[in-house]
């Protein structure tokens, strides 16, 4: 549905760098990305308020990278909202129906239709000034779906809200997507938030796709360090690859040896970095009555002391000391945190299965 | 008086002990010392007049051709000087050009030079082919009414186009961005987002433009002359007055224009408040 081919575009000392991307009929994107990786200038360039230098942007089969924005066809929702403050949320609602070619009798009722799905019928006559973060929200998002568009562009249309409104809203963008069916390019910083709505998911880092796929993808399988630490990875590692049979043998800095599936002819040598999520590194109190369980082949078990222990509320993370250079962090889910009743300085050994250890590329 | 301060502009006022109330004290001086200067001399205006001269102005029949002369002139001056200062501050605030730097320090020229040298300059443009030309035509303007607007003009449109460019600065690009993805060509952009925000700043610069017209001399004297009933305007009524002895009649005009400035600036500023 959005095809970007080759894009380039400089504004003052920034650059977007032969950027390409594609995103599907109906599918909820997110381009994810820090501060100043250039997802708002990029966002700019497929409404047509950047006019790109190189590269060619087609929107549902049709190229319009020279085209003026009123006919891309798009629903654009700028950062902070942007809403007309001389204009009800009615006339900010009604705005872009005008220049279709509809009965005044059916603007009307497709502005009361779109406020009533955006849930802000009860705020028609008020003036942007008099509503909160939320509700400026879905005034925006209602304002650029009226116009029924093909594609809806948001930049980081959850961002000025609380952590609270942050969770409703994107449940109802979520459900705005799925009744309008429009293809929608989502923009944000926050990892949750792309966790929370996107079907697909790419990172941006200066001006560059870094990797593109699904959330799960992404977050299990980031493409190398910038994406690891951007998305939390947790046990970020270095050390020695040697390639061992069918695995590759990784013995990191702390001396702790790991393996992973050998996945390509070549594998990589010498000094990598890798890395083991959290929730996938599994941990048993160590008791005098402890038995080990059975462990698939090539899993790393190490003994180590927890040294402290942190609550995020639905999940616990456990910081356990392997060696005088090696911590590893455990998340737990509340249930395996209490049955696992450790305190800190309890003795643990921890186990890594080959399948959850990941060798990054280097950036 | 607390309704014709802004939201914007009125201080908040937290809790403070006594060095925030000196603080506050010495900043309200100047406003004091301030006032108490124009109050001053205009009690001394007014002390040296006297009822009969304030008779004398309001029923002489020069004084009134003077009086609607000025306003009449000084409004035109308003609706010329703004039909420019908005596409000119909207050109200048959203647009770069060639020549960007130098068009902006021109529209300064006015405000920065004595007024009088626009009344010379028009002086000798007249003389000059073109000028002669635009003359020959029939489009009169050395020592016309129409020299006064050309006067006016020339010498005020600067302030409302400083205040037009400030205005649409302060005027959130992305709001017209929108309205563009929402179906609006950029003119369209301009007439329905951009102009009706602009609002206020068209009211200051329509007012900045009639204060500066409103009062102006020099190049009047020099352009268009002073002639009773004809391009008498009451700035160089004063002076004519003034000139031939009558002080007391003199200060008489004077305080009228005072008077009608304060009336006019007044009921603007209330018309905002009351908008708002």
């Amino acid at each position: 549905m959005i095809r970007v081919d080759g894009l380039s575009y400089s504004v003052g000392g920034f650059t977007l760098r032969d950027l390409s991307l594609h995103v599907r009929p109906g599918e909820y994107f997110v381009l994810l990305g820090p501060s100043g990786a250039g997802k708002t200038v990029f966002l700019e360039c497929l409404c047509g308020l950047n006019p790109i230098q190189n590269g060619r942007i087609s929107i549902a089969g049709r190229d319009v990278t020279r085209l003026e924005p009123r006919h891309r066809g798009i629903g654009y929702l700028p950062q902070d909202y942007a809403l007309f403050p001389h204009l009800t949320v009615r006339a900010n609602i009604r705005f872009g129906l005008r220049y279709q070619d509809h009965a005044p009798e059916a603007v009307d009722r497709q502005v009361d239709e779109v406020m009533k799905l955006a849930g802000v019928a009860h705020l028609a006559d008020r003036l942007p000034q008099r509503l909160s973060g939320g509700e400026k929200q879905r005034v925006a998002l209602a304002r650029a779906a009226a116009i029924r568009p093909r594609v809806m562009l948001l930049d980081e249309p959850v961002s000025a809200v609380d952590e609270e409104a942050r969770d409703r809203l994107c449940r109802q963008l979520k459900e705005l997507h799925a009744s309008t069916q429009a293809t929608t390019l989502h923009v944000c910083h926050n990892f949750a938030e792309m966790l929370a709505v996107a079907d697909r998911v790419a990172v941006i880092h200066q001006g560059q796709i870094v990797q593109a796929g699904t959330p799960q993808e992404v977050l299990q399988r980031p493409k190398n360090l910038l994406v690891a630490r951007f998305v939390q990875a947790g046990n970020l590692l270095s050390g020695q690859a040697e390639a061992d049979g069918p695995w590759l043998r990784l013995v990191s800095s702390g001396g702790i040896t790991f393996r992973t599936p050998r996945s390509c002819a070549e594998p990589p040598q010498g000094e990598v970095a890798f890395m083991i999520r959290p929730e996938n590194v599994h941990l048993f109190k160590l008791q005098p009555e402890f038995a080990p369980p059975g462990m698939p082949p090539g899993t790393t078990t190490l003994e180590g002391a927890v040294r402290e222990i942190r609550d995020f509320g639905d999940a616990v993370r456990v910081a356990v000391a392997c060696g005088p250079a090696t911590e590893l962090s455990v998340s737990l889910g509340k249930k395996e945190f209490k049955a696992a009743a450790v305190s800190p300085g309890d003795r643990v050994l921890l186990a890594v299965a080959p399948e959850d250890v990941h060798v990054l590329e280097n950036a | 008086m607390r309704r014709l301060l802004s939201s914007e502009t009125r201080a908040a006022n937290p809790v403070g002990g006594l060095r925030s109330r000196l603080f506050a004290a010495s900043m309200l001086l100047f406003v004091g010392l301030f006032t108490l200067c124009w109050v001053a001399l205009l009690a001394a205006d007014v002390s040296y007049t006297n009822s009969r001269a304030f008779v004398e102005v309001l029923t002489a029949p020069e004084t009134r051709a003077a009086l609607w002369l000025s306003l009449w002139t000084s409004a035109l001056s308003v609706v010329i000087g703004l039909v420019f200062a908005v596409p000119m501050g909207y050109a200048l605030s959203r647009y770069r050009f060639p020549g960007h730097a130098l068009v902006d320090s021109i529209v300064d020229l006015p405000i920065l030079l004595p007024p009088l040298i626009v009344g010379l300059s028009l002086l000798v443009f007249f003389r000059t082919g073109v000028g002669q030309f635009i003359e020959g035509t029939g489009l009169r303007f050395v020592f016309q009414r129409r020299g006064i607007v050309l006067c006016q003009f020339l010498v005020s449109a600067s302030f409302g186009i400083r205040a037009m460019k400030l205005c649409f600065d302060g005027i959130d690009v992305r709001l017209e961005h929108v309205a563009m993805t929402l179906g609006a060509t950029r003119a369209g952009a301009f007439w329905r987002v951009a102009l009706p925000l602009a609002r206020r700043g068209i009211v200051a610069g329509g007012i900045l433009i009639w204060t500066r017209a409103f009062g102006l001399f020099g190049p009047l004297m020099i352009f268009v002359g002073s002639v009773r009933k004809k391009t008498e305007v009451l700035p160089t009524m004063i002076y004519l007055e003034q000139s031939v002895g009558r002080l007391e009649v003199a200060l008489a005009v004077a305080l009228l224009m005072v008077a009608l400035a304060t009336v006019a600036l007044v009921g603007v500023r209330l018309l905002i408040a009351r908008e708002r």
